[in-house]
């Protein structure tokens, strides 16, 4: 199954972000000096990290909070730009970053769907072809006008996965999508990773139910403090973050 | 993305259609949003300049008597309001619009160039409602057609190139430093009171004419107003090409429309990559 091209290449990858200190608290601070800069500190969220996905492989990545999970899937879905190395993508991807795509609170959930379904490349025609299928799969068919604000974070949680599964994407990238969803929902959602498998799909995957991981993914990446620690077979990567969890 | 090599599907080889119709579908939802959950909706667009209309008619029309030197005043005052609104409400909603998108920029990695314009667009739209009131006001004065009307086109076509332009550059500058906000609400009002919307430019030294025809907006607009309401009183609708006594004149505030467009661009895209990490 595993044909060996890559579909990412991450080769590299450095990130930092600024973080300011907000070291003036009062007014009276403020009213005496106004034109004090603020004063940044580097938080380095990755730190040269190399790896590659190949096409048609379950990808799982595993790290504690704060390892530089989340910045690595922004980084390979294009929001952020790397400080230093490259990544390369082949084939069309569709990211679920953060619990969502994003959606507008004012807006119905037909008009949102319509927006992000057109955002990562469905055309007119497909998403009205499509448009009852992300419905039908993320259970809403009694909310599609209702706007999203009045929505619970589970039911947009599903709208987004539905959404992000119905584009025609060559590789998934799936932040913490098992999060929010109750236990039918997590199993709809294993179903569907089995089809993508048999349709040799590219999946991303990054998640702390280690069971699933485990169930799930072909090779694996364990990040800490932004570094590589451990990279390959699941049962070894498991291993050795069982190893950091106990020190 | 630059930092990316991404060879994707078919599908994206198509490298306009797809912002195109992101664009567009954008553009509709940011229309909505704009009257969403009030209920005169679409209404309030044509009522608001058309209040600022009567409030200043009221006031510099009758009190400071703005009304008895020209019967066309009214519809030359509204005429510089709805053209006024349109900058104004494309600049703002544009410097908005990043910062409104905030949780898609965070979470989906598109040309980010089709938020502002999608919020120009919108104000484009509300802008030509407005305008079929003015067409209203001018068929009320018993203006007929020319063949110059044909002109208003290119005309509204720099008025937008100016629009677009500020709100590129003010989008990109909002989402380093929220204090952009605030000085664009002084910045605007100043530009209506130095720009010949209340008052004839007639009324303007001669020197001081010159220096507000550097402003495109104001160019546009007596343009507008020579080719639209031209049984109108000559002062009242001096263009720029008489002001300098030859047309090359209008070349200045054209090339500081198209100006603008560019910086906004290349500002745009050199900000671009980091919009999501900094919003």
């Amino acid at each position: 199954m595993l044909s060996g091209s890559s579909a990412i290449e991450v080769n590299d990858v450095a990130k930092a972000f600024r973080l300011p200190h907000h070291r003036r608290t009062t007014i009276k601070d403020h009213l005496l000096h106004p034109f004090e800069r603020t004063t940044f500190e580097r938080y380095v969220a990755l730190d040269g990290v190399t790896f590659e996905v190949k096409a048609g492989e379950f990808f799982g990545i595993i790290g504690a909070n704060g390892s530089g999970k989340s910045t690595l899937l922004k980084i390979i879905a294009g929001i952020y730009p790397p400080n230093r190395g490259s990544v390369r993508v082949e084939g069309l991807l569709s990211p679920f970053i953060e619990l969502g795509v994003g959606f507008n609170p004012e807006l119905s959930a037909r008009d949102n769907v319509r927006i992000n379904g057109t955002l990562l490349g469905l055309t007119g025609r497909e998403l009205s072809r499509r448009f009852d299928d992300i419905i039908a799969f993320a259970e809403l068919e009694h909310f599609v006008d209702q706007k999203l604000k009045n929505f619970s974070s589970g039911m947009q949680l599903r709208l987004a996965f539905s959404i992000a599964i119905q584009v025609d994407f060559q590789i998934l990238v799936l932040d913490e999508v098992l999060a929010v969803g109750d236990q039918r929902f997590q199993e709809k959602c294993f179903a569907t990773f089995e089809r993508f498998r048999e349709e040799e799909k590219t999946i991303v995957f990054v998640s702390h139910d280690l069971s699933a991981m485990g169930r799930f993914c072909d090779r694996m990446l364990l990040l800490e403090r932004g570094n590589v620690r451990s990279y390959g077979d699941p049962a070894e990567v498991l291993a050795a973050y069982a190893v950091i969890n106990a020190a | 993305m630059a930092w990316i090599e991404a060879k994707t599907g078919r599908r994206r080889l198509n490298r306009l259609a797809h912002p195109a119709r992101v664009l567009r579908v954008i553009a509709a939802a940011d229309f909505k949003l704009r009257y969403s959950g009030s209920a005169l909706g679409y209404f309030w667009s044509i009522a608001k300049p058309l209040a600022l209309f009567s409030m200043i008619y009221a006031v510099f029309g009758h009190i400071f008597r703005l009304g008895s030197i020209s019967h066309y005043y009214p519809v030359s005052l509204l005429m510089g309001i709805v053209v006024f609104t349109f900058f104004g409400d494309g600049s703002s909603v544009g410097m908005w619009s990043l910062v409104q998108r905030e949780s898609l920029l965070r979470k989906l990695s598109f040309p980010r160039l089709i938020i502002p314009t999608s919020a120009t667009l919108s104000a484009a739209i509300t802008f030509a409602i407005n305008g079929a009131v003015v067409v209203v006001f001018i068929a009320w004065n018993d203006i007929g057609p020319r063949l110059s009307w044909f002109l208003v086109v290119p005309l509204l076509l720099e008025l937008y190139i100016f629009v677009l332009g500020v709100a590129l550059i003010l989008s990109a500058l909002f989402v380093r430093l929220r204090d952009v906000g605030q000085v664009w609400e002084l910045v605007l009002q100043l530009i209506f009171y130095a720009s010949p919307i209340i008052y004839p430019i007639g009324f303007l030294p001669p020197f001081a004419r010159k220096i507000v025809f550097i402003n495109p907006l104001t160019q546009v607009l007596q343009d507008l107003r020579s080719i639209l309401l031209y049984p109108d009183l000559r002062p009242n609708r001096l263009t720029i090409a008489q002001t300098f006594g030859t047309s090359a004149a209008r070349l200045i505030p054209i090339s500081i429309a198209l100006l603008t467009l560019v910086v906004g661009l290349v500002f745009f895209r050199r900000e671009e990559p980091w919009f999501a990490e900094r919003i």
